[in-house]
């Protein structure tokens, strides 16, 4: 116990660890599936999809009533909703695989992916 | 606790450094947007108190330090976070006291202000119920290894000019 | 003692050099989307979600200034508000009803489109739009006895504007609706507000008609995909400048029946829904108001009526992109080098129409 070497090897393999997961979390990163719930066009939360472990469900409250929203590993998609048509609930899954935003028209909610993920790919719009 | 009039005077002498150092890290702008990174200069007296007067004395003065500290800027929730994380860092500073010799001091510098990281990070969990907030622990404790070999290093120089244990 | 101080010194500079340059490229994510010089806004308007987003300093008066210009359109174009200019003509029962320069110019530009494409586009085929419930979505299949009975006053020829253009006059029974052109129009507004607030370079999208003013800041085209008709992702994706970029498909609106499909894009001819071919038309173009029309019109007339009419009309200066029933694409050769499959349209055969 007396060697500093001891304390150096220790103090180097933190750091190893830490920037070891740091590299990892960096990479990782690069797949993050932001989601982004906007309410009348205010980007009231985010989610971070790809981080998600357990299923989770929250409500937003819109122009006309509240939307319930659940989230899982890697996408989302809208339960419950206290507008007339329930287009956003039929709308299913939200995903990287399928990035067409949700949208409450009456309740003014919508689910899109964030254009954050950078590829070579990236596209500005979409017309359809 | 018995301690001498002297020591006395000295754990007070202490606390005001301490609170002076505090807040004038305080005053400096943060190095990086990554909340928790700081120099955490206020340790150096930390160190310096557990190995040259005692680990109560230390204690003594860094609850004194955060409780002042936080009255002159920061409030209840950075008192919070100075406190978890300050009293894990005192407590890794006495468990080494025992085992250091005094050409190592500077670990418990590099090892307190690791675990400083790691209590704030577990309030942070707590308080904000986000556990994802331990992916800042990484850089947390990187930056807790750079800055506490740096007051590592100066609290071990204080020490050893000032002699340690009277 | 000096030179210890010197140490000193060099240790905290390298210290600060590390902890800065240690964490260069890591961002945590807490700002909100949207805090740097490029702004976005959505507006609700005209049955849709519309995303505005000019790019540069003065973005932000670009979004007041397209936002209020969107709500004072919808307020002139609605069908349905009792408030509007058309809802007016329409109810005006024969009577003649003066129009706002706005309505004025896309009832001119409307019917001059539905000319040009011979009917395909019909501005009167409103009431049979909503006889077969897509303005409401109480969905329902008239049978043949009704459908004629309503394309009798089906026919844009008998809408007349005065001699000045300032006023319009419906025959009784007839109704019209700029739901086909309104957005094409809007967009092109929206891009005006844009230049008139001094920004260069910006993009909207109105319900999916994406129109771009100028190239991106970095001076690089706008990528600008093209929705898959039968699957989430995409057809390929359009690099464009200064341009409207609308799409009409059957996929956006429609109702199943029976095992039977029934979409939104009607045949003015039949007044049944128009199967051509085309599950989606994509135009490309200057003016949003003719992309938008010529979007509806050729997905009606099909490719090969399609291909004529861009041949016969150079001059109107737009290129397309249509995919078809069977898989395939068809596109003129104007797009042909700006347009590029996506990896799962990669092996669609792809027909070039050439001048």
């Amino acid at each position: 116990m007396k060697k500093t070497s001891f304390w150096i090897v220790l103090i180097a393999l933190i750091v190893a660890v830490s920037a070891g997961v740091l590299l990892w979390q960096h990479l990782a990163k690069k797949d993050a599936v932001i989601a982004e719930i906007y309410v009348e066009g205010e980007c009231v939360r985010r989610i971070d999809l790809s981080a998600v472990k357990e299923p989770e469900t929250f409500t937003v409250e819109g122009v006309i009533g509240k939307n319930t929203i659940l989230v899982e590993p890697g996408r989302i998609c809208v339960t419950e909703a206290e507008c007339p048509d329930h287009v956003c609930i039929e709308m299913g899954w939200l995903s990287s695989e399928h990035p067409t935003p949700i949208v409450c028209l009456p309740n003014e909610v919508v689910i899109m992916l964030s254009d954050s993920t950078e590829n070579t790919n990236r596209i500005d719009g979409v017309t359809g | 606790m018995r301690w001498t009039t002297k020591q006395l005077t000295t754990m007070a002498l202490l606390t005001a450094i301490a609170l002076a150092i505090h807040v004038a890290e305080a005053q400096i702008p943060p190095l990086i947007a990554i909340p928790g990174v700081k120099l955490g200069l206020a340790n150096i007296i930390t160190v310096y108190a557990a190995f040259s007067i005692g680990g109560g004395a230390a204690a003594m003065i860094l609850i004194a330090r955060i409780l002042l500290g936080s009255m002159f800027g920061g409030g209840v929730m950075s008192m919070m976070y100075s406190l978890a994380g300050g009293v894990l860092c005192l407590l890794i500073t006495l468990v080494l006291r025992k085992i250091l010799t005094v050409k190592q001091i500077w670990v418990a510098g590099v090892m307190g202000a690791v675990a400083h990281n790691i209590g704030q990070i577990l309030v942070a969990v707590v308080v904000t119920g986000t556990p994802s907030i331990v992916s800042y622990l990484p850089i947390l404790l990187i930056s807790g290894v750079i800055t506490g070999t740096f007051t590592g290093f100066a609290a071990q120089a204080v020490v050893n000019r000032m002699g340690h244990k009277p | 003692m000096r030179i210890k101080r010197y140490t000193r010194v060099i240790a905290l500079a390298l210290l600060v050099l590390m902890l800065s340059g240690c964490n260069r490229g890591m961002v945590i994510p807490t700002e909100k989307p949207g805090a740097d010089d490029s702004v976005s806004r959505t507006v609700f308007a005209m049955d849709t979600v519309m995303e505005l987003s000019p790019c540069g300093e003065n973005a932000k008066a670009a979004c007041d200034l397209g936002a209020a210009r969107i709500q004072e359109l919808e307020s002139l174009f609605s069908v349905t508000r009792r408030d509007s200019e058309i809802y007016a003509v329409n109810h005006a029962q024969g009577k003649e009803v003066s129009l706002s320069p706005d309505t004025q110019t896309l009832l001119k530009d409307a019917l001059y489109w539905c000319a040009q494409t011979d009917g395909m586009l019909d501005i009167s085929i409103y009431p049979v739009l909503r006889t077969w419930g897509f303005t409401t979505g109480e969905y329902r299949v008239p049978d043949d006895a009704e459908l004629a009975s309503l394309l009798e006053h089906v026919d844009y020829r008998r809408v007349s504007l005065s001699p000045d253009g300032s006023a319009v006059t419906l025959p009784e029974g007839m109704e019209i609706d700029l739901g086909s052109v309104a957005k094409g129009y809007t967009g092109d507004m929206v891009m005006q507000a844009f230049r008139d607030s001094g920004v260069t370079s910006g993009m909207i999208s109105l319900g999916g008609n994406v129109q771009v003013l100028g190239t991106k800041p970095d001076g690089s085209n706008w990528r600008i995909a093209v929705q898959d008709p039968s699957a989430d992702g995409y057809v390929g994706i359009a690099e464009v400048a200064d341009k409207a970029v609308i799409t009409s498909g059957g996929y956006e609106r429609f109702f199943e029946q029976d095992g039977v499909t029934y979409w939104h894009i009607l045949d003015p001819e039949t007044g049944k829904p128009a199967h051509s071919g085309v599950v989606s038309a994509t135009v490309i173009g200057t003016s949003g108001t003719m992309c938008d029309a010529l979007s509806t019109a050729l997905f009606v007339m099909g490719a090969e009526r399609a291909a004529a009419f861009w041949q016969t009309h150079a001059d109107a200066g737009f290129d397309f992109v249509l995919v078809l029933e069977d898989g395939s694409l068809v596109m003129t050769e104007g797009v042909e080098s700006s347009f590029t499959p996506v990896d799962s349209w990669a092996s669609a055969p792809i027909e070039v129409i050439r001048r």
